[in-house]
């Protein structure tokens, strides 16, 4: 049994790529030219469960729901690595739709399909975070200026003075790199502010149970007596939590606008003296990528953000608020307006210009397809 | 019709009947693949050549990963390490090829080939000295592999050669024949020919099939098991270029391959008991998985669906399997 058939199943794996060449023998013209509908595909590569994720792919579907020329919506959302959303991508070139949204696992290794199909005519938009192929459009927050922002606002409420603990996101993702970036400047300009466990901070790896963990050690440690602010990149309502279990005093905190932090900064009564700012983090690029993608559609132009550093760029811009004053509090109580909301989703549901959909229909627009 | 004809037509169905019967599960699979194909074109009248070529590079990495996992299945071992060996070869290669020239990519691939043989050759060599079970030893290891491969990279990163990207992409001769098919088949003939062909390719049959046998018959089991492992290692460092080759980069965190694996493996006709079975078996069930998972996008069926198939279809082989199994036993 060993000794023979190799040769031959050399031959009947020749037989199949023979097979395979026979029963597919017409090559597909229908391209983007003419019709007036289109089919959309998307796909997301990792983080399945992760609420920033799922928000992102739901805002989508909602979005598509908007426009009655987009016929049809292929979501392609799982954990895979940056090989397999390759190979998703390559299916949904092969399905024919006219654009695909996507967030991509890496800058540079979808390129090769995505030359694939620009080839084809398809539309290729990367949302969440940016691709370097020169035909993909991306579009993003700005996590440049969320950092500037949230370290700015922490530095002030700390009076230009004291030590600030820096939790960072995932080591590598460009997201954490951006606010890296903009945390960095900022400090600069602060002096007298000292930044622990270092200026490069402690990653929480965007993972709720690694983050209360890290917390813990750092209150066990006494280190969190030492401290006068915590400027968090979306893992807040975590080292409130585990704050609030040592029975510690609060002290001044940034993150983003998720669900369960914003609650927090809106409960006096089981958070006493708990200040605190989000700043927007919009999981909607799902759906503002859908709008972009049916703007190249039809040819219409879109105006790109001049500070972007690349082509072909559209940057959000975030916002702040906090539960310093009366008109913040009741700013950040509008942003709780969706019921039904998971708690550790971004509340920020809907992009002036980019997502049309009534936010109150995200939460449901998740269960269908 | 002459008879000497005749009986050259018998001697060939001669030849043949025996092989068809002994492989009737991977015929069985060929033609499975065969109407899958067939459907897929009815569901999707535009999948052509690009749509092949976009398979082939796709299962590349599966298959190798298959191919690993089936020789050391059919030493009756099991390798749950082979996700991690792939990311941490990947990560070695993409960050040494950063910044180098082409030539110099030649040592880098080299020198990661000879990194898979001795990754399984310490997978091995722990499971014949410290007698273990495999499935322990190598899930053990599995974390060791992929901690390296985080110590190498912290995040996805680093370069690929341009020759090695080429490898992989494109077409060869007739655009429906994709390059990544032609390198899966030389890679798995130019090892695998001659080793089944050696005493040492028997001695693997054999350990899996009945080590007191085969331990009773003079064949050297501990080191037939350390070789069936470094074998495993290099097509797992393959597996982990081929990554590489594709998407340009290296990946610290291991993608889903071990377990894919060892689905690949049972579907393709190997025995989880060693001792039976091919490469080519196991390779086609890459294709069939990754067709249905294609087929699934195009209906636009939850991808999530395609995990659940795969697992629905693993059952069923694994039920008829044991099923065949009784009624042999019994006859």
């Amino acid at each position: 049994m060993v000794r023979n058939g190799i040769g031959r199943r050399l031959g009947a794996l020749a037989a199949v790529a023979v097979i395979a060449a026979g029963c597919s023998s017409s090559t597909g013209t229908t391209g983007p030219s003419g019709p007036k509908t289109f089919t959309i595909g998307y796909s997301n590569g990792g983080s399945v469960g992760n609420g920033f994720r799922e928000e992102q792919v739901c805002t989508a579907k909602a979005q598509v729901k908007m426009y009655p020329e987009i016929t049809n919506l292929t979501v392609i959302h799982r954990n895979t690595d940056a090989a397999g959303q390759l190979s998703d991508i390559r299916d949904l070139i092969a399905k024919n739709v006219n654009a695909i949204v996507f967030n991509p696992n890496d800058p540079d290794a979808l390129n090769p399909a995505l030359e694939e199909a620009a080839a084809k005519g398809i539309v290729t938009v990367s949302v969440d975070a940016y691709v370097t192929d020169p035909h993909t459009w991306n579009l993003y927050n700005n996590q440049i200026k969320y950092a500037e922002l949230g370290a700015k606002w922490l530095f002030d409420q700390m009076g230009g003075t004291g030590t600030v603990w820096y939790t960072r996101g995932l080591a590598g993702h460009p997201a954490d790199s951006d606010r890296d970036i903009g945390f960095q400047t900022v400090l600069k300009q602060y002096p007298n502010i000292k930044v622990v466990p270092s200026n490069s901070g402690v990653f929480t790896g965007w993972d709720p149970a690694t983050t209360t963990n890290l917390t813990n050690d750092f209150i066990s440690s006494g280190q969190y007596d030492k401290i006068q602010g915590i400027w968090a990149s979306g893992m807040g309502k975590q080292i409130v939590d585990a704050i609030k279990a040592a029975n510690k005093p609060f002290v001044p905190i940034v993150d983003a606008d998720i669900g369960g932090f914003v609650s927090q900064l809106l409960d006096p009564t089981n958070f006493p003296g708990l200040k605190g700012a989000a700043v927007t983090n919009t999981a909607s690029v799902g759906g503002a990528g859908v709008t972009m993608a049916l703007k190249l559609l039809k040819g219409e132009t879109i105006t790109q953000s001049a500070g972007a550093g690349r082509p072909n760029t559209v940057l959000l811009d975030p916002v702040l608020l906090d539960n310093t004053t009366d008109a913040g509090k009741a700013a950040l109580k509008a942003w709780q307006s969706v019921p039904g909301l998971d708690q550790l989703w971004p509340l920020s549901l809907s992009i002036q210009g980019w997502t049309t959909y009534d936010p109150n229909t995200v939460p449901a627009s998740c269960k269908g397809a | 019709m002459t008879a000497a004809s005749v009986v050259a037509r018998r001697r060939a169905l001669d030849a043949v009947a025996p092989w068809a019967r002994r492989n009737g599960w991977t015929l069985g699979l060929v033609g499975f693949l065969g109407l899958l194909l067939v459907y897929t074109k009815l569901i999707q009248p535009s999948y052509d050549s690009s749509g092949i070529q976009g398979l082939a590079i796709g299962v590349l990495p599966l298959a190798l990963a298959a191919v690993a996992q089936a020789v050391v299945v059919m030493s009756g071992g099991i390798d749950l390490s082979i996700g991690s060996m792939m990311a941490f070869t990947s990560v070695v290669c993409a960050t040494m090829m950063k910044g180098q020239s082409q030539e110099f990519a030649v040592v880098v691939v080299l020198g990661v080939l000879v990194l898979g043989i001795v990754l399984g050759a310490v997978n091995g060599a722990l499971v014949v000295l410290t007698k273990v079970p495999d499935i322990v030893v190598t899930l053990a290891m599995s974390f060791v592999w992929a901690g390296c491969a985080l110590l190498v990279r912290a995040a996805p990163g680093g370069a690929a050669a341009e020759w090695l990207r080429n490898l992989v992409l494109g077409s060869f001769i007739s655009e429906w024949i994709p390059k990544s098919a032609i390198v899966l088949i030389v890679i798995v003939a130019v090892i695998w020919i001659p080793v089944s062909r050696s005493r040492m390719g028997l001695s693997i049959y054999a350990i899996g099939s009945n080590r007191l046998a085969a331990f009773r018959s003079g064949i050297p089991v501990g080191r037939t098991k350390l070789f069936a492992y470094a074998l495993t290692g290099l097509y797992a460092a393959l597996a982990g270029l081929s990554l590489t080759a594709s998407t340009g980069i290296g990946t610290p965190v291991p993608g889903p391959y071990t377990l894919m694996s060892v689905a690949a493996v049972v579907l393709g006709g190997v025995s989880l008991a060693g001792g039976r079975g091919g490469l080519f078996g196991p390779i086609v069930a890459v294709v069939v998985l990754q067709v249905i998972r294609t087929d699934m996008t195009f209906l636009s069926i939850d991808s999530n669906y395609a995990y659940v198939a795969q697992g629905l279809i693993l059952v069923g082989v694994l039920m008829v399997g044991s099923f065949a199994l009784m009624r042999r036993s019994r006859a």
